[in-house]
């Protein structure tokens, strides 16, 4: 019985709790499509309305991760961001989270 | 008629386009907010809660306007919004676009 059980405990640990962790590193070759309006200060997105695009840097991984998933399953409206959204990967998603959110400022 | 033009464009100018958020009334009205964005709005308590101390005011804004229309579709958000006014929503972004955070823009 012992040994079964630390297997089931062992098992139970190795499952993630959430998506995969993120890779900062990695993400440096996946954000040129997030620069271009992320990287730009006071920079407003023009379709289909005018509003200023949200700083990310410094929001939390989770958070980050929990935004591209909505856009992909289409729970938040963006075009934009769904169409960039859909061409992630969850590796992909947790690596630009791990980007954005793992910026010195953003400590918790 | 050149003081005239002057005034009227003045008047034009002067007029916003939208009804502006106050962030002290945007402070009172933030008390549930603090359950999960904190105090200050830049203490999450839990770990996928945004920030949003110092976020951009129209960004808040157009946020709160789309749980309220259910464009962006959250439970906990959507049960939120449901009885703000469009003065509440514009009065909180002012208040949490006006707080200092940690939000910030990197390449």
């Amino acid at each position: 019985m012992r040994i079964p059980l630390a297997l089931l405990i062992l098992g139970a640990l190795s499952l993630p709790a959430h998506a995969q962790s993120g890779n900062a590193d990695a993400a440096k070759g996946k954000v040129s499509m997030c620069i271009g309006c992320h990287g730009i200060a006071m920079y407003k997105t023009a379709f289909p309305e005018v509003y200023s695009v949200p700083m990310i840097a410094g929001q939390s991984p989770e958070y980050i991760v929990k935004a591209l998933q909505a856009y992909r399953a289409g729970d938040r409206s963006h075009p934009t961001m769904r169409g960039i959204a859909k061409g992630l990967s969850d590796q992909d998603m947790a690596d630009v989270a791990a980007y954005y959110g793992g910026t010195g400022k953003a400590a918790r | 008629m050149k003081t005239f033009l002057a005034l009227a464009l003045a008047a034009c100018i002067a007029t916003p386009a939208f009804a502006a958020g106050d962030a002290g009334s945007g402070k009172q009205k933030s008390e549930s907010c603090k359950a999960c964005h904190g105090a200050d709005g830049n203490t999450p308590t839990g770990p996928d809660f945004p920030r949003l101390a110092g976020q951009h005011y129209d960004y808040l804004l157009k946020a709160l306007k789309d749980y309220k229309s259910g464009a962006r579709k959250n439970p906990i958000m959507g049960g939120q919004v449901g009885g703000l006014s469009a003065q509440d929503m514009a009065d909180l972004a002012a208040y949490f676009s006006s707080q200092p955070g940690t939000l910030h823009v990197i390449r």
